[in-house]
C-alpha cells in the first residue's frame, strides 16, 4: 500500500515539475519574444524614418528624436552613467543633470539614426542577464553585404519595455559615456560638467543637421 | 481509503499551487525605488570587461593633443581628399589588398591560440584571394562564403592571459596598450611581407623597403579614412575625447580578445 502511495506521489511529483518548468520555459521565452519583436519594431521604424524620401532633413530629425525618446529610460541611464558621482550631488543639481542628460542623448544619437537608410534591421537572439535583456541584432547598409552588429540592452520597467544601451560592434555607449564622464568630472568637478552640458545641449538644439 | 484520498488531495493541491506560482519578475512587480535600482546597477554585467590602467595619462594626454594638432592640420585633410578623389569602388580594392597582406600573421595567430578552423579560413582566404582574387584585390573567398576574424600577437597574448599593462597613446599611431603595441611591433618585424626578420622564403628581402613605405603609408591614410565619420562625431560630441578613445579602444580590444 506504502509503495502504490509513494509511486502515485513520485508520478504526481514529476508532473508538477515537468508542468512548473515548462510554464517558467514558456513565460521566458514569451519575454524574449515579446524583447525581439519591441527591438525590431524600433530599428524598423527608425529606418522607415530615415528612408522616407517626402520629410525634409529637419522633419527626419525631429521624428527620430521623438522616437528615441518614447523607447529609452533616459532616467535610468543618466543615474548609471554618473555612477559613483551622482550620489555626491545635490538634489538640484541631481534634477539639473537627469533632464539636461535626457535633451543631450536624444539630440546627440537621434540625428545620427537619420543616416540609417539601410536596407534592414532584424534581432537574431535576445538573451536574459539578470533583470537585462540583450538584444543581439544586425544592420545591413545599402551600400555593402556586411552587416554591422548592433546590440540593445533592455529592461521591462511598470509592464514597458525600455532601451538602455546600444551596442555598437562590441562597444557600449553608456559604459563609454560613464568612462567619460567620470573622467571628466574627475578633473574638472562637477558645477564645471554640468555648465559644459548645458552649454552643449544648447548648442544642439540651435544646431540644425 | 479516506487517508489515501487527503493525502492525494494535500499533494495535487500543493503542486497546482507551485504550477500557477509566478515567478518574481524584480523589475515590474514594484516602483522603483532607490534600492531597486541600486540592485540593478550592481547586478549590470558589462559588455566586456574593461580595466583602465592608465600610469602615463599625464604624458599620454599631452601626446594626444600633438596627434590632435597632427591630425587636424594634415592628416585629416589628406584622408578627406583621398575620400573625395578616389570612388569608393576603386577604395575598397585598396582595403581588399592591404587587409589580405595581414592574413599570413592573422592565420599563425589564430593556430597559435588553437582556433584551427578560424586559421584555415583565414589562410585559404589569403590563398584565394591573392591568387584568384589578383593579388588580394578581390575578396572571391568572401563571395564563396569563406568568413573568419582577424587574429594579432596581442590578442594571442590575451589569449593567454598576459595582462594589457598600461594604456598608451602613441605619437601617430594612437591608442595602445603595452602588451598590444609588443605584439604590433613583432608581427611586423615577422611577417614575410613587411620585414620578415625570421628570413621566411630564405630570403629576408622578400619584399623591397619601399613596398613596406608604400604600403604602410597606404594603410594610414586607408584606416584614417574609415575613421573620418567616427573621430568627428567624437570630437563633437565628447566631453573628453581622450576618455572617449581610451574606454572604446580598451573594450574593442576586450571583444576582440573574448571572441
Amino acid at each position: 500500500m506504502i509503495k502504490k502511495t509513494l509511486s502515485k506521489f513520485i508520478l504526481v511529483f514529476f508532473f508538477c515539475s515537468s508542468s512548473i518548468a515548462s510554464s517558467m520555459a514558456f513565460a521566458q521565452s514569451s519575454e524574449e519574444s515579446e524583447v525581439k519583436i519591441f527591438i525590431e519594431n524600433v530599428g524598423n521604424q527608425i529606418i522607415n524614418i530615415a528612408n522616407e524620401k517626402t520629410l525634409s532633413e529637419a522633419k527626419k530629425r525631429e521624428k527620430i528624436i521623438n522616437e528615441i525618446d518614447k523607447v529609452i529610460d533616459s532616467e535610468w541611464i543618466a543615474k548609471f552613467v554618473l555612477g559613483k558621482n551622482y550620489k555626491n550631488l545635490t538634489d538640484l543639481q541631481k534634477k539639473e543633470f537627469i533632464q539636461l542628460y535626457r535633451d543631450f542623448m536624444i539630440n546627440t544619437y537621434g540625428p545620427k539614426f537619420k543616416n540609417y537608410n539601410g536596407k534592414k534591421f532584424s534581432v537574431n537572439e535576445v538573451e536574459k542577464q539578470s533583470s537585462f535583456y540583450i538584444a543581439r541584432g544586425e544592420f545591413l547598409p545599402k551600400d555593402s553585404n556586411e552587416p554591422i552588429l548592433t546590440d540593445f540592452r533592455v529592461k521591462k520597467k511598470d509592464g514597458k519595455l525600455y532601451v538602455l544601451d546600444f551596442i555598437a560592434e562590441g562597444i557600449s555607449l553608456i559604459e563609454t559615456q560613464r568612462s567619460e564622464f567620470n573622467a571628466s568630472i574627475d578633473n574638472e568637478g562637477a558645477e564645471v560638467f554640468l555648465k559644459n552640458l548645458d552649454s552643449k545641449v544648447k548648442k544642439l538644439k540651435t544646431n540644425k543637421k | 481509503m479516506s487517508k489515501k484520498f487527503l493525502l492525494t488531495f494535500l499533494v495535487l493541491f500543493f503542486c497546482s499551487a507551485l504550477c500557477h506560482a509566478k515567478p518574481q519578475n524584480y523589475s515590474s512587480s514594484r516602483l522603483p525605488t532607490q534600492k531597486n535600482e541600486d540592485h540593478e546597477f550592481e547586478s549590470y554585467k558589462p559588455v566586456t570587461t574593461v580595466k583602465i590602467s592608465d600610469p602615463y595619462e599625464k604624458i599620454n594626454r599631452k601626446i594626444f593633443a600633438i596627434n590632435e594638432t597632427f591630425d587636424r592640420y594634415f592628416f585629416e585633410h589628406v584622408a578627406k581628399t583621398y575620400r573625395k578623389t578616389v570612388p569608393n569602388p576603386a577604395r575598397k580594392l585598396v582595403r581588399n589588398f592591404l587587409s589580405n597582406l595581414s592574413l599570413p600573421i592573422s592565420a599563425v595567430n589564430s593556430f597559435a591560440q588553437g582556433k584551427i578552423d578560424n586559421g584555415l579560413a583565414t589562410f585559404s582566404t589569403f590563398l584565394i584571394n591573392s591568387t584568384l582574387g589578383v593579388g588580394g584585390l578581390f575578396n572571391i573567398a568572401q563571395s564563396k562564403g569563406i568568413t573568419y576574424h582577424f587574429e594579432d600577437l596581442g590578442q594571442t597574448l590575451g589569449y593567454y592571459n598576459l595582462d594589457q599593462g598600461s594604456f598608451l597613446m602613441l605619437p601617430i599611431i594612437g591608442p595602445s596598450t603595452t602588451r598590444d603595441f609588443s605584439g604590433w611591433a613583432i608581427d611586423k618585424a615577422i611577417n614575410p611581407l613587411s620585414f620578415n626578420a625570421l628570413e621566411i622564403g630564405g630570403n629576408h628581402d622578400l619584399v623591397d623597403n619601399q613596398f613596406i613605405i608604400a604600403t604602410s603609408s597606404l594603410y594610414s591614410i586607408d584606416t584614417r579614412e574609415s575613421l573620418i565619420d567616427i573621430i568627428d562625431d567624437i570630437r563633437q560630441d565628447s566631453f573628453d575625447p581622450y576618455a572617449t578613445i581610451r574606454f572604446a579602444y580598451l573594450q574593442k580590444r576586450a571583444r576582440e580578445i573574448q571572441k
